[in-house]
């Protein structure tokens, strides 16, 4: 009898196996608004929280890669300090081959929304936690009314906190180390850089995202980001995604090194 | 005039990065976008791994001597996501790889399609959506 349930159970397992990834791309997430042929309506309202804020949870993907190739609008140029033009300049005609990616660590803030892999908001009462895709990683952001730290430990993503203005959800986050660039391109940063994002859930289907850099001993003044669009990735999961098999490190190496 | 210079640089790297969706590592520093190359071989072995998906081919070059050529795709779950499995290409499937070579010069390539060349079933890239 036990015999008859192993094998069974087996049985059970190979059957799923062999569809499971197509059951988690593709699987009809409850709280999901639907057209009468059942699909997700991407069109509907932006959903609410119990005390009426909206809520941004969901999958989401920016709409083009523009922004993380280039954080900035079109034609337009940060305020760089000279150090930082003079790395921005190196970053760009060395095609970023040295980026953060390349040796197989995150982009940060903000550019951690902007790659080409989703992300998942979850937000509670007193926390909105995002889930990044590329490389397994997460964010916090405390709305529990608490301040930021005066002395942190310096980290990667920095400390957030956020608060709603109106249906904007604004997200205050400081105390970075140095380490990632701002976008693909290579704006850089220091340990003094303090973003404000600000996000708007349009619909259930969209969301934008506004961010204003403050870094005084890299720029001159603030400046802020193009504005980022997110479309909703409805009815699928986040899939795994680390750094097992990095071939291409060496290769750039290699190659960008002999051209020094 | 230098920052100009910068700018037109920006745009113009911009540009070719426009629609690769490398997550990973910097594409226009690892590949040559003007130095496409079309090969079809057979598969001695498929990397299903992260950051990317690496497969094999062995070409046959016009001397009847061969060559193994390596081939990147974006990782499992992108290529999940467009339909592809871990084992939709097999060790011993000849496939047809529209590829863009390496700077550096070795037999390694980003592949833009592939193609089954048994049957011409496109099994990544060209008119699929990369997410």
């Amino acid at each position: 009898m036990r015999k008859y349930h192993l094998v069974a159970t087996v049985a059970l397992l190979w059957t799923m196996g062999a569809t499971a990834s197509a059951q988690w791309l593709s699987v009809p997430l409850p709280g999901t608004p639907r057209t009468p042929d059942g699909k997700p309506n991407l069109s509907a309202a932006a959903p609410k929280t119990s005390d009426g804020k909206p809520d941004l949870s969901g999958i989401w993907k920016a709409d083009t890669t523009r922004y993380n190739d280039n954080l900035l609008p079109p034609g337009t140029e940060a305020p760089m300090l000279p150090w930082a033009a003079d790395v921005y300049k190196h970053r760009v005609s060395t095609m970023g081959y040295e980026r953060p990616m390349t040796f197989c660590m995150p982009h940060g803030v903000p550019d951690a929304f902007t790659t080409p892999m989703p992300f998942k908001i979850i937000q509670t009462s007193g926390d909105t936690i995002i889930l990044f895709e590329e490389f397994h990683k997460y964010r916090q952001v405390h709305t529990d009314g608490r301040k930021l730290p005066e002395d942190p430990d310096p980290a990667w993503y920095g400390y957030s906190i956020g608060r709603w203005e109106g249906d904007t959800f604004v997200v205050d986050t400081s105390g970075f180390k140095e380490g990632t660039w701002l976008d693909n391109n290579g704006h850089p940063h220091t340990e003094a850089l303090k973003t404000t994002e600000r996000f708007r859930r349009i619909n259930f289907g969209r969301m934008d995202l506004e961010v204003e850099i403050t870094d005084p001993k890299a720029y001159s003044r603030p400046w802020k980001s193009d504005t980022i669009h997110f479309l909703l990735m409805p009815d699928t999961e986040l899939m795994e995604h680390l750094c097992e098999n990095n071939r291409d490190l060496q290769s750039l190496q290699e190659y960008w090194g002999n051209k020094k | 005039m230098m920052r100009a210079k910068v700018a037109i640089a920006v745009g113009v790297i911009s540009l070719a990065l426009a629609g690769r969706a490398l997550a990973h590592h910097s594409f226009t520093a690892e590949f040559d976008a003007t130095k496409p190359i079309m090969l079809t071989g057979t598969v001695t072995k498929v990397e299903w791994t992260n950051p990317h998906t690496w497969f094999f081919i062995d070409v046959k070059n016009p001397d009847g001597s061969v060559t193994n050529w390596g081939f990147e795709m974006p990782g499992p779950a992108q290529l999940l996501r467009q339909g592809l499995k871990r084992d939709s290409m097999k060790i011993g499937d000849v496939v047809t790889v529209d590829a863009r070579r390496s700077r550096d010069g070795s037999n390694n390539a980003n592949a833009q399609t592939v193609t089954m060349a048994s049957t011409g079933q496109r099994l990544f890239g060209g008119t699929a959506p990369v997410p």
